[in-house]
Parts: structure tokens; sequence; C-alpha cells
């Protein structure tokens, strides 16, 4: 079996255009959460979201074009024969919205055929892609399946894509769904009360090592393990027991051959919603046996970027364990029981080579990424 | 890298049905009827009225294929997991809900439909009403042969522990505007499986090997054929 390295990452987020400044925003405390003026709140839950600064569509384009665009030129040339995964849950969502309002005909580029292939093109792929879609796991599966694809040998390097945005169609959704926070919110606090939403785009070239060293790049991180599994419980709630993200961890701790204490940090979903960070606590010192390493969430600075969540905070995961330290979980300030001495709102210092990233959506989906530090 | 296929069942404009009750093929142009719960389950489920178009005739022909391979009931989960391809996925659920969310601003925004808005919820219905504990995911690709999604499936089940994979395809008729015609709109899925069912006989072995998918000795050059070849194995 290969070994399968991130060699390469691109990241547009709230906190900017790139690692660095998202980086140092997060190491700071920053949060892109604010006043949201893209679109009329009156009717809705909250106004604040972390949007993109100055994003831009094009002339009878998406917004989506523009974070295409800031991600390709960032993450630079990648081999051609590079296979493609994107994730992204709703896609060109804002102009669909924008032709029901006008009553004009529905663009093609509302399907995800023609993105794919917008996609493939801009990053100069011949491979047409395909479009995995498992709500808020979306990413962190489809860098699963390119570890997967990597690892058997099917491929020796796949560009995962993931980018969605703040749409006033999902915002209204969660704000019907009364799961939205009016203020910034605050995973794994006690005092939590739903989630913000965000958006971003994010690219992790994954190769084989092999292949990846002959290409000259440095490797970020080795994904070691990956899991995915369901909760059979709820199509929009959490199992309480936290079952399926217990299953998902432990497969991907078996595919990496370690024992849960080998692994150094935790990078959780943590959204901000009731039920969502309590099912996360209770699976993970279910895995943990009440040993958690020290664990973070992002969402508190970049809001909920949905299917691409998993793939930024795998991006910051490589660079954790490069570091030895997890930026702070914003607005946790007072964590939930299960969590405390675990979790901080000010960056925590991590000793050791593995850090396990998940994430948990609709449908009841789990996907687990354990990535190993490189020395 | 292979799998049984152990169980198929469809929601097609040919009807509802499954592999061991029918000889042919179901895809083909026309209309589609959206089940009706008393069509798929025996029990009154308040559940399934509130689906949506998209999530009706995936659930149900998932629901007619566990059946159709005698595993539809179950009192343990089961490391079974879903690959559903689509190409429109549950655009007419969006569209529904912007009926809902634009006319007074989002006041009036439907939290029921809004649920419904990702492709991939049909499949926590199916995993929660019949203990899949497996990947579940929607896969969007050009693919003209529905063969993308059993590719993906083999590969899933033999890199993964997963016992089984529910693979096919779920496509709504598509709106007006996005008909390129002779379109056959429906639901159909496999159940691929490591080992040969216990209840029922197998329909065979499928192998993907060098990308091609091989049944019986065959290439095998698109879904429709593959089920006939199924349908002719079962007599």
């Amino acid at each position: 079996m290969s070994r399968v390295v991130v060699s390469k990452v691109a990241t547009v987020t709230a906190l900017g255009n790139g690692l660095g400044p998202l980086w140092q925003g997060l190491l700071a405390g920053r949060s892109g959460i604010a006043e949201l003026t893209r679109f009329d709140c009156a009717n809705y839950g909250s106004r604040q979201a972390a949007c993109i600064k100055d994003l831009q569509a094009p002339l009878n384009g998406s917004l989506l074009d523009d974070i295409l665009e800031r991600v390709a030129k960032q993450i630079g040339p990648l081999p051609s024969d590079s296979r493609l995964l994107v994730a992204s849950t709703k896609g060109e969502i804002d102009r669909l919205t924008t032709a029901c309002r006008e009553e004009s005909a529905i663009p093609a580029s509302v399907l995800f055929e023609p993105l794919l292939a917008k996609i493939a093109r801009r990053f100069e792929l011949a491979d047409g892609g395909c479009n995995i879609n498992a709500a808020c796991a979306s990413s962190t599966i489809a860098v699963a399946r390119a570890a997967g694809l990597i690892a058997a040998g099917q491929a020796e390097a796949v560009l995962v894509y993931a980018a969605d945005l703040v749409s006033e169609f999902v915002f209204s959704g969660f704000s019907a769904l009364q799961a939205l926070s009016a203020e910034p919110c605050r995973p794994f606090d006690q005092q939590r009360k739903g989630l913000n939403l965000g958006e971003a785009g994010v690219a992790l070239l994954l190769m084989n090592e092999e292949r990846s060293r002959a290409c000259g790049y440095q490797p970020l991180a080795i994904v070691a393990g990956w899991g995915a599994a369901n909760d059979a419980h709820h199509v929009t709630a959490p199992a309480r027991d936290g079952s399926g993200l217990i299953l998902a961890c432990q497969q991907a701790l078996a595919k990496a051959d370690i024992a849960a204490g080998q692994v150094a940090a935790i990078n959780a979903h943590g959204t901000g919603t009731l039920y969502n960070d309590a099912m996360e606590l209770t699976a993970f010192n279910a895995v943990f046996n009440s040993q958690l390493p020290p664990l973070h969430g992002l969402k508190g600075s970049l809001g909920h970027c949905l299917g691409a969540a998993g793939g930024v905070e795998i991006v910051i995961a490589c660079r954790s364990l490069q570091q030895q330290r997890i930026p702070g979980t914003v607005g946790c300030h007072q964590p939930e029981a299960a969590g405390q001495g675990r979790l901080s709102a000010e960056p925590q210092k991590i000793s050791g080579d593995y850090l396990l990233c998940s994430n948990s959506g609709f449908g009841g989906i789990n996907g687990v990424v354990l990535l190993q530090g490189v020395s | 890298m292979k799998g049984w296929i152990n169980g198929i069942g469809w929601v097609t404009a040919a009807g509802f049905g499954r592999g061991r009750e029918s000889s042919e093929h179901p895809f083909c142009p026309g209309l589609l009827e959206i089940p009706k719960r008393r069509q798929v389950f025996e029990q009154p489920d308040m559940r399934f009225g509130r689906l949506d178009e998209f999530s009706r005739i995936g659930l149900a022909a998932l629901a007619f294929c566990l059946r159709d391979a005698g595993e539809e009931a179950w009192d343990k989960k089961r490391p079974i997991g879903i690959v559903a391809a689509s190409r429109y996925g549950c655009l007419q659920t969006d569209l529904a809900y912007l009926q809902t969310m634009l006319p007074d601003q989002g006041k009036l925004a439907s939290p029921n439909l809004f649920a419904y808005t990702l492709p991939n919820c049909f499949l926590g219905e199916a995993a929660l009403r019949f203990g899949l504990t497996g990947n579940t995911l929607v896969l969007n690709q050009a693919d003209r042969t529905g063969l993308a999604p059993l590719r993906f499936a083999l590969e899933e089940l033999n890199w993964s522990g997963q016992q089984g994979i529910l693979t096919g395809t779920c496509d709504l008729t598509p709106p007006a505007a996005f008909a390129v015609g002779n379109e056959c709109p429906g639901s159909l899925f496999l159940l691929l499986e490591k080992t040969p069912a216990t209840d029922v006989p197998s329909y065979g072995e499928l192998v993907l090997c060098d990308n091609e998918i091989i049944f019986a000795g065959t290439r095998v050059v698109d879904l429709p054929s593959l089920v006939t070849a199924c349908l002719a194995v079962k007599k």
C-alpha cells in the first residue's frame, strides 16, 4: 500500500486568502463572523455569518467562480494526471436563487456536471471528476476517498476541491430550523445557542509519497487513516450516543493501525448547536476512554462552511501537527463538562504525531480523517 | 474487485418492482408515479408522508432492493453503505423550497422542505429505517452508462469493512429546461455484498477489473444491460 501525503493546499476563508493569514488569524483568536450584508436578514433568526471579503460574482456568474479563481491561483500548477474530487453541498445555489427570484430561465450551471467541467478546466486537469455530496462531511469523505484511491494504487495524485457559499437559500433554511445563533457562535460552550454559517474554498493535493517526492513537494502531513459511518438514527439530528462518529473514529484508528492514546489532538466538527457538540463529546469520550487529548473547533472563527468545512479543517490540522499546537476554540469560554480541561479559547500546545479530524452532517453521516505529522 | 449482486429494486416510469418479480429491465421514458406509503410499506409510517418526491422514489427503491435480497428486516444495525448517483439531485425540492422562501423574504421558508434540500438526506432516511451504518453519499458525475456508482461501490466494498453497499441511481423527471429527450426518470438500486445472500439465490458476482465491469463473463456496457443480464440469470 502506498503512503498518502498532503502535498499542496490552498484556502480562501473569511480570515483571508491563503493558509498563512488563516493560521495567524486563528492563533490570534480572530473571528471572521460579522454582520451579514449580502442579503436582507430582517426575517431571519440571525444576522451573523463568516463571509469571504470582497467576493464578487462575474457577470452572469456565481460567487463560487471568484472562490475557484482565488484557490486556483493560490495552489498553482498541478500534475495534469491528478484525479478530481469535488465536495460541494449546494454548488451555484446563488444562481438558482437569483433565477427563481427574477423568474428567468434556470441556468444549466446549477447542475453539478457543468460545475465539475468548469473546475476541471480551471485546474487544467484531464479528469472530469465527480462531486461527493455527504452534507457537512462532504470534503472529509472526499479526502478519505482520495486517500483510498491512492493507497490502493488507483491514482498517484488526487485533487480535492471543496467550496460552499453563504447563501440566502441555506441561511433561511437553517433559520427556519431555528439552528442559527443570533450572536457569534460558541462551539462546545455551555451557553452555545446554535451555529453561524461561513463560506470557504479549499484545495488539497493528495499524492502517493514517491510521486510527491519526485515532484519536489515537501509533504505537509500523511493521511494515515480514515473512516465513514452513518448514525442510522435521524435525518437532521445526530445520534445522542455518538454511535456513528464512534464507528468512524474506530475505522480511522484501525486503518492507521494506532491506539487511541497515540492521538495528540482532535479537530472536532463543533458547530455550536446543542446536540451536535454534546454528541461529539460523548463519542470522543467513548473512543478515548475518557482520556481526551486536547481538542478544538474552528467554527467560532470561520463559521460553518458546509461541504468545505472538513477540507479547511484538515488543512489547519496539517499546520497544527507541524507546529505542535492547535488554535483556540473561539467563543468557548465555559467548556461543556465533558470537554473541560481539553477545550480552550486560547491556542493549546500538543505533543504527538497524530491528529484526528471529524465532521458530521445531515443524513446521519460522519467522516473522520486521521493525519500523521511529517518529521 | 468483486461483489455479489444480491438484490435489485426500482421505481421507474415502468412502475415499482424488484428483480425476483420481474423479467425485463424497468428503464423507460415516461411519467414517473411517486409512490405512496402503502405501496412501499405495509405499516403506517408518519415520516413517509413528509418526504419530498426525490426522497420517496429513492427510499422506495432501496426498500424494494433490500426486500428482494431478503434483507429488509433487521434487529441489529449492519455495516451496509449507500452510493447513489444523481444528475439533478434534489433540484425539484430546491425549487419547491424557494417557492416558500422567496415570496415573503424568507418569513415562510419551510423547515421541512429545507431538510430535504440535501440530496443525501434520503440516504439517512434509509439508514435509520433499515439500520444501515455504512458510508452514505450521493455522487454527481458525467456518466451516461449508469455504471459510475457501481465502480465506486465495488471499490468501497473492497477497501473497507462494509458488508455491503446499495448502489444505483436516483433522479426525478428534470425541469423542462433541462430535458434532453428520452430521459428514463426514476431510481434503481442493486445490493452488492461481499458474500452471496443467504435467504435467496444471488444474481451473480460483479467484477471490476481495469475499470471495466464484468458480469457473468461479459463486459457490462450500461446499467440497463446489467439489470437485464441479472434478470435472465434468475430464470
